[in-house]
């Protein structure tokens, strides 16, 4: 018999195995249910935001209500006004919750009473209005002619040029990074951790040194790598339809093309970082005596993976930052990084590229070293190894 | 035939197996005795190609095994190994299927063996469910599966009730009938006197000795015990032979290979009626303790 036959023969009893456990189905159905929650809520959240009421205290601040509307429909924030008789009712209704501002203006003051805070926007938008009124009241008692007052007030026109523009789309942008970054975070964390945990539970039930008999140590260290990678694809496959879904309900005139593109990239992206991680793991694995030491072992492996998931944040906060972009080379990093980085769209094709051949070459190296580590120790008896004693005992 | 050749193997500072060669011939059931740390197990693993030795080489019909050799042994180790959760039909085709046959055949095969080990009806069971003497079936099923035309059994009536000892004991004939080359390991010497064509016995990493039985024994001082109804210390003054202990039964005698029966009988004889006079039977334990305390 050949080789590919026996991997291949390892791998399908990997997958038979996972997909008969419940808790296969169960973690498939929550990993949906996740990506789903992240697409969903902000969605949801964004539709509820109610506007502003403002309450108008007496007829000199009743006086600047159309004004008022104006100016906030022009800056885009969403206001409703409201004529209140007194001050006292005024009050008692932003206490209550009623009005979320009650503006009083007097002949030489003004004042904006809140229950606790006002938003920049919003304040700079009522001093605007009132400073409008007293200009213009000031302007027509020193006799200025009203057409000249008109044309000194009508705003000239500003126009911010942006030299390294933001790609558009950026809320849904962020909200593609949040979910790619948590997905294969989430991924890469439990099938790396299921092929440790194979790996150890072969070594410490002793079932590696029957199987070692007929298969060479390379065959069941990648025919187990390959089984669980195409089950976490497979896992991550249907989250990402999930998603797709979610996103086409929510979202309906504006399916982003960013999701679009991104989701199928993600699998391409969790292919390379769980090969990485897998053989890191695998190799992890097969040091250990007894199986609870496996969450030891893997932890300093895995760490970098929940750095990458961390950095995940300060990427959707400041997407152009040039150490995020050095990180983002850094194989450890770049399966969630990058993915990241190219939701937010500040990724050019050469990086892409670049960013796939680094890993590509890592992925070698640690899998060879990784074979060596496993060769050597999964058929050794007695304590714990530590990483130089199992390198020392290859035997391939 | 299996032939190891000035097999070496070393653990860090430790000589494990320390240039031994032996052979297995087609049909023959060969035992491996010696105390623990004596090089058995590291034998076996080097012959399956689980470790590789330090030195040494390990040849199959004439070459040096390799990949495709292992495929056509069996195997069964010391400390059993099978998977916990998995049916165990499943598992014995799958050790099948790793062997080299196709689903059909390893599924088939399965079945018959479970049959024969006395486990039919529980070939949906997990290994977790069963008993440990039928976990050991199940893993002797497993070496068997695929027809070896080698089985290596690491220490195989170890925790096995009489029963089961006679039953695994009638396959390893059986299999050795259809010209199976059995090796395998085992603390009870009774069992492997009984079992064996030969016996190769290991000690500290090299071989003390092999051969059948009889070869054996010949190379050791014959015992012979004498009852002679008189005074004692007739018996001091033997050329030849000396008194290993003297008790109600008499006395027993070690001859040297020079030494001549019908001289000792004459001075029994002069020292009054002889009531008992013959060789003892030597066993492999005592073949064994003789030949390790030297």
């Amino acid at each position: 018999m050949t080789r590919i036959p026996t991997t291949r023969l390892v791998m399908q009893r990997e997958i038979t195995e996972r997909l008969q456990s419940r808790l296969f189905w169960v973690m498939t159905l929550l990993t949906a249910l996740g990506v789903i929650a992240i697409i969903v809520i902000p969605a949801l959240v964004r539709k509820s935001v109610q506007p502003t009421t403002v309450g108008l205290v007496g007829s000199s601040a009743q006086a600047l209500g159309h004004a008022l509307r104006r100016s906030a429909a022009e800056s885009r924030v969403k206001i409703r006004t409201v004529d209140v008789a007194s001050p006292a009712v005024a009050r008692s209704e932003v206490r209550d919750g009623t009005l979320h501002v009650a503006l009083t203006v007097g002949a030489h003051t003004a004042a904006a009473e809140v229950k606790d805070t006002l938003s920049p926007t919003l304040t700079a938008l009522l001093q605007a209005t009132v400073d409008e009124a007293h200009l213009r009241q000031t302007l027509a008692e020193a006799g200025v002619p009203r057409s000249t007052v008109r044309t000194a007030l009508t705003p000239v026109p500003f126009a911010t040029v942006a030299l390294e523009p933001l790609p558009p789309n950026r809320a849904a942008r962020s909200v593609a990074a949040l979910a790619a970054g948590v997905l294969l975070y989430i991924s890469l964390g439990i099938y790396g951790a299921a092929v440790a945990n194979g790996v150890a539970q072969e070594k410490t039930s002793r079932t590696a040194e029957v199987l070692l008999a007929a298969v060479r140590p390379r065959q069941l260290l990648i025919g187990k790598v390959a089984g669980i990678g195409i089950v976490g694809l497979g896992q991550l496959a249907i989250a990402i339809v999930g998603g797709l879904i979610a996103n086409a309900v929510v979202h309906r005139a504006e399916i982003s093309s960013t999701v679009w593109l991104l989701l199928p990239m993600m699998l391409v992206w969790f292919l390379l970082g769980f090969a990485l991680y897998a053989f890191a793991c695998a190799a992890g694995g097969a040091t250990v005596a007894r199986q609870e030491e496996v969450q030891f072992v893997i932890l300093p492996i895995t760490l970098p993976l929940v750095a990458g998931f961390l950095l995940t944040y300060a990427a959707i906060a400041s997407p152009s930052a040039w150490w995020l972009r050095v990180l983002s080379f850094v194989p450890p990093f770049t399966p969630i990084l990058m993915p990241v980085r190219i939701a937010l769209g500040h990724v050019s094709a050469w990086e892409i590229a670049l960013a796939v051949l680094i890993m590509l070459a890592s992925i070698y190296g640690v899998a060879r070293l990784a074979a060596r580590i496993y060769s050597g120790a999964i058929v050794r008896g007695g304590a714990r190894l530590s990483l130089r004693a199992a390198l020392r005992l290859q035997h391939e | 035939m299996l032939e190891i050749v000035d097999l070496v193997h070393r653990f860090s500072a430790r000589v494990a197996v320390d240039g031994l060669s032996a052979e297995v011939g087609a049909g023959e059931i060969v035992g491996l005795v010696g105390r623990n740390g004596a090089g058995k197990t590291t034998t076996m693993r080097a012959v399956m190609g689980i470790l590789r030795p330090s030195g040494g080489e390990v040849r199959w019909e004439g070459h040096v095994v390799g990949p495709d050799d292992w495929l056509r042994f069996g195997y069964m180790p010391e400390e059993r190994g099978l998977y916990p959760q998995m049916p165990i039909l499943d598992q014995i085709s799958y050790f099948g299927r790793l062997h080299g046959l196709d689903p059909l055949a390893a599924t088939s095969a399965g079945r018959e063996w479970l049959g024969r080990l006395g486990l039919e009806g529980r070939e949906e069971d997990r290994v977790v469910a069963l008993s440990h003497g039928n976990q050991q079936r199940v893993q002797l099923a497993v070496a068997l599966v695929h027809g070896p035309e080698l089985l290596v059994l690491d220490e195989p009536f170890s925790g096995l009730d009489p029963t089961a000892v006679d039953a695994l004991s009638d396959t390893l004939r059986v299999e050795a009938g259809r010209g199976t080359a059995v090796l395998f390991s085992s603390h009870q010497l009774e069992l492997v006197e009984r079992l064996c064509d030969r016996v190769i016995i290991l000690e500290e990493g090299r071989m003390l000795a092999s051969g059948t039985l009889p070869d054996l024994r010949a190379h050791l001082p014959r015992l012979l015990r004498v009852n002679v109804n008189g005074p004692s210390g007739w018996s001091a003054t033997l050329i030849g032979a000396s008194v290993v202990r003297e008790d109600a039964d008499g006395v027993l005698l070690r001859l040297d290979p020079s030494a001549d029966p019908q001289v000792i009988l004459q001075a029994a004889l002069a020292a009054g009626p002889v009531e008992h006079f013959g060789f003892e039977d030597v066993g492999l334990a005592d073949v064994y303790r003789e030949l390790s305390s030297r």
